[in-house]
């Protein structure tokens, strides 16, 4: 439902000296464009080390370069680093392909760790109370950002938003190929593939760079006052 | 709480907070620790100079077709299945929120920080209906807990406080050990623990919006905390309320606005978490709003866009003007009297709240420029300052008469050489028996106030034209 | 060259010295100095103060005595600025619209004028004591005179050059400022005299007298050894 626009608009319009049309799209005729020219020069290995460059840069952020037939191990190994004893994630048929289901449905409960998969069929109250009680969440992100160290993640029906927010450390496993220069290229293409294609974005895109943080004492960025603690970024070079 | 903190004069708020040496010390501190931080993030941008301009001509270009991306923005809410409110007034948009929440009949809402509710006095408005309103921001948290005290700064709302004073008033209220540790990250790590559950119970969800995105009927909300992203994950329904003019075409400008932003707020190339919410969450989606209002705000913004000062509303609201103020860095934030503080505030709260409580803030500054120099969308704050008091003077009559008189002297004396060259003489010998070791430290008259602080030099008694005369009659070079 | 100098109310009245040095530099660098005697304020209190059509009639004043110089110079950042200011002032006056720009586009601080313009970078002078240096707000940043006092400062003989912390911060002069909000301005100017303290160096040196006399009136207030001194005065010093 909308309320109230013709009015608010109208008064809008005559603050512009001008009718209300909301037929006459505005042209967009910019005389800058700086963001296009920001690291997209450089080659997919020079976007990985800017990328682990930037994260080195954030409080808590690890970054890891594996081949495809390595994440069941590097994905092991940054769990038990970050403490092990509980994990939520995902269900998405991504982490099947890479083979991690080993681990979830196997391996971690033989070795005493909870795990709980994003789960549709239980209710969000119960999802979000076993994701809290985990203490690390994995996700698997969209693209990677070099200049910011962010990894893009979307809001899905086996992707729960809670599981990158509540858990101490979150992990999140991204193809090499999906590395961008910055957040630009990424936008571009969601306008693309969503806006001009006529589809809703998902209900919730998240630009993350390394865990939560406050600069609200003294200015001084300090980690983990809401969500994440620690963040481990594991890249798959799948090409 | 409205934009107003108290009624008293301005000279009286700054004399107080001139006082206050912890606010003091904090607030300088806090310049100093942003300004290395803000002039390498866009230093390493390269070209900061292109990106101002680009910046400026994306918002100048939503300014002209306000209209429009407000029509597209509600259209493709609605597509996306969310609500819009559009309000004229804080009362509309109260009313409208309050309503929203009594049929969820819900009582634990959860905000994150909104300087535009803040505008509004949301949360008095909650509360009457029997709300508790918990807010998550770190800094708005901390105000909350220490009986409602008022932000200071429009992003970093504590900042007037240390972290000693931070680590009491957590003692206080929070039962934190007294022999704790008063390290900004122990200190924020206590809180985690504490608000989790209050996450967890939470019913309604309050955001403000940094950009709604009018293409994809978005909002966009930048945090470092990712408060913002639990705030709209847990709770069932979702309410945002923005300020009208706080709109992009596409996520394109989006992105350029957001970098600005955060280089140019906190120095970092993004901030933790930029979160863009389109809709409510789609029906098989397990978390996020089951409903979602957006609440689009007027209050007087759309007689600001007729006028002069258009350009204050190109604001992305950074405090990169803030934080590089002369004059807020002795004063403080509180000594404004407004939510909006700094420069921002001093052009932006006489157009929202009239010149009858405000008319002192357009001199709060020295004109010094440094705002305008570090604004990244390029508002001539200083400018729009002078262009204040102009008003006052020109348009209003609400300058002092004496002053009045004064200025008329000088239009009269300074236009004319001769009264000039006369005026400039006595000035010169009127204050000869004043002056001992050629200063004067006791002036009369209109030196009064300047002598009040500082000796006034006077080095050579010859006037430089008389100087010239006589190098000319000698036949000098 | 042949250049008109441009005064200001403050050099002409009260910083004579000022005015002397700056007519002695730029004879000894070769220029003819011509004195327009017609010259009055620039208007900038009154203009500042928000009585814009007031400031107008000493502006037109200006305007035509200095409409017909080859160059106009002066030793204040911050006067100049107001010069540069006249287009805009005048915009819909058809009467000195014009007139106004071609002042503002002969009109030089005296620092970017020599090294701008008379392409010099060592004026010769020698100065033997240890000094630092404020930039104005007006000069910097509104007039965009950055380097040029550097350069000069950066050649003469003898000279110690010591960094001022916070440079950047206003002194809190601001013409009417200084009284109208002399609480704040004496914060201000506090913390300027404070940081040129720091510095142990003998002279503060600036090229606006309306800040040099804010920081120098405060010093001498406060018994402080240190002095200001305008930027020309050292620059006219020869051994």
């Amino acid at each position: 439902m909308i309320q109230n626009r013709e009015k608010f608009l109208e008064k809008i319009a005559t603050s512009l000296n001008r009718p209300f049309s909301p037929t006459q799209k505005p042209v967009r005729n910019w005389q800058h464009k700086p963001e296009e020219k920001k690291l997209s020069h450089l080659s997919i290995d020079e976007l990985m080390s800017a990328f682990v460059e930037q994260c080195g840069r954030l409080n808590n952020t690890n970054v890891v370069e594996v081949s495809s037939g390595d994440v069941k191990k590097a994905v092991d190994e940054a769990v038990k680093q970050h403490g092990g004893e509980s994990v939520a994630l995902w269900n998405d048929e991504r982490f099947r392909a890479l083979g991690l289901d080993e681990l979830y449905e196997n391996e971690w409960a033989d070795e005493g760790l909870r795990v709980h998969v994003w789960d549709s069929n239980l209710s969000r109250t119960e999802n979000f109370e076993r994701t809290n009680d985990s203490n690390i969440g994995i996700v698997f992100a969209e693209y990677a950002l070099a200049e910011s160290g962010t990894v893009v993640l979307y809001s899905a029906e086996g992707q729960g938003k809670a599981v990158g927010l509540l858990p101490n450390a979150f992990i999140a496993i991204v193809k090499k190929s999906t590395l961008r220069p910055r957040i630009t290229q990424a936008v571009k293409e969601m306008e693309r593939e969503f806006v001009e294609a006529g589809k809703t974005l998902p209900a919730a895109v998240d630009f993350v760079s390394g865990p939560s943080n406050s600069a609200d004492i003294e200015m001084d960025l300090v980690v983990g006052v809401h969500g994440p603690i620690y963040a481990t970024y594991i890249v798959v070079s799948d090409q | 709480m409205a934009i107003k903190y108290n009624d008293n004069a301005f000279k009286d708020n700054v004399n107080t907070n001139l006082e206050r040496d912890f606010m003091r010390g904090a607030v300088t501190s806090a310049q100093n620790r942003l300004h290395g931080g803000r002039l390498k993030a866009v230093d390493e941008l390269g070209d900061w100079e292109e990106w101002r301009k680009h910046g400026e001509e994306i918002r100048q270009h939503v300014l002209d077709n306000l209209d429009y991306y407000l029509y597209e923005l509600s259209e493709n809410v609605e597509k996306a299945g969310g609500h819009v409110f559009f309000a004229q007034t804080p009362e509309e948009a109260n009313a409208y929120i309050q309503s929203v929440v009594q049929k969820q009949q819900a009582t634990r809402v959860l905000k994150s920080k909104s300087m535009v509710t803040e505008e509004i006095s949301l949360n008095e408005a909650l509360e009457e209906i029997g709300c508790t309103v918990l807010e998550t921001d770190l800094g708005e948290y901390i105000l909350q807990l220490d009986d409602h005290d008022k932000p200071s700064h429009i992003v970093a709302p504590s900042v007037h406080k240390n972290r000693f004073q931070i680590k009491e008033v957590f003692v206080k209220k929070l039962g934190y050990p007294e022999d704790g540790s008063a390290d900004a990250k122990d200190l924020a790590r206590f809180v985690r623990t504490i608000l989790r559950d209050d996450y967890m119970q939470a019913e309604v969800g309050i955001t403000g919006c940094n950009f709604a995105i009018a293409d994809s009927g978005s909002i966009s909300l930048v945090t470092n905390e990712g408060n913002a992203g639990l705030v709209t994950t847990i709770p069932k329904t979702q309410i945002a309320v923005m300020g009208m003019e706080r709109i992009v075409p596409s996520l394109e400008e989006m992105e350029v606005l957001v970098n600005m932003l955060t280089r140019s707020a906190v120095g970092q190339k993004l901030t933790s978490y930029v979160n863009v919410i389109t809709g409510p969450k789609r029906a098989e989606d397990v978390d996020g709003p089951e409903e979602f209002h957006l609440v689009i705000l007027d209050n007087g913004r759309s007689d600001i866009l007729a006028g002069e000062f258009k350009s204050v509303l190109q604001c992305i609201r950074c405090a990169a003007c803030v934080n590089v103020c002369p004059v807020y860095r002795h004063i403080g934030g509180h000594s404004y009297n407004s939510i909006y503080s700094g420069p921002i505030g001093a052009v932006l709260t006489p157009l929202l709240a009239g010149y009858d409580d405000f008319k002192e803030l357009p001199y709060a500054s020295s004109l010094c420029g440094a705002c305008t120099d570090a604004c990244p969308v390029k508002i001539p704050l200083h400018e729009l300052l002078l262009k204040h008091r102009q008003v006052i003077v020109e348009k209003e009559g609400r300058a002092p008469v004496s002053e009045g008189l004064m200025m008329k002297g000088f239009s009269v004396g300074a236009s004319n050489s001769t009264l000039f060259n006369v005026g400039t003489k006595i000035a010169a010998a009127v204050m000869k028996p004043l002056s001992k070791d050629q200063m004067i430290s006791k002036g009369v008259g209109p030196l009064k106030d300047w002598t009040d602080i500082r000796d006034f030099p006077i080095v050579e008694r010859e006037k430089l034209r008389d100087w010239f005369d006589k190098r000319e009659k000698k036949g000098g070079k | 060259m042949k250049v008109s100098l441009f005064a200001t109310c403050l050099v002409d009245t009260f910083q004579t010295n000022v005015g002397k040095a700056t007519v002695e530099l730029l004879e000894r660098l070769g220029c003819e100095i011509e004195f327009p005697r017609s010259q009055v304020c620039c208007g900038q209190p009154a203009y500042n103060s928000g009585y814009v059509e007031k400031a107008k009639e000493p502006m037109r004043k200006m305007i035509d005595t200095f409409l017909d110089a080859e160059v106009i110079v002066t030793p204040s950042g911050s006067c100049a600025t107001m010069f540069k200011e006249y287009p805009h002032v005048f915009k819909d006056d058809p009467a000195y619209a014009e007139k106004a720009q071609i002042v503002a586009d002969k009109t030089y601080e005296l620092t970017d004028f020599i090294v701008n313009v008379l392409k010099v970078e060592d004026v010769g002078a020698t100065f033997n004591h240890k000094i630092t240096y404020h930039p104005s707000c007006h000069m910097t940043r509104l007039l965009g005179v950055k380097d040029a006092p550097f350069t000069l400062l950066n050649n003469v003989k003898g000279l110690e050059f010591i960094p001022l912390p916070y440079s950047y911060n206003c002194c809190g002069f601001g013409g009417t400022f200084s009284v109208k909000m002399g609480n704040i301005s004496e914060q201000m100017v506090d913390e300027k005299v404070d940081s040129a303290i720091e510095t142990e160096a003998e002279y503060l040196v600036g090229a606006d007298g309306g800040c040099l006399m804010n920081i120098g009136g405060r010093m001498h207030r406060r018994g402080e050894k240190i002095k200001t001194i305008h930027i020309a005065e050292i620059l006219n010093q020869q051994a």
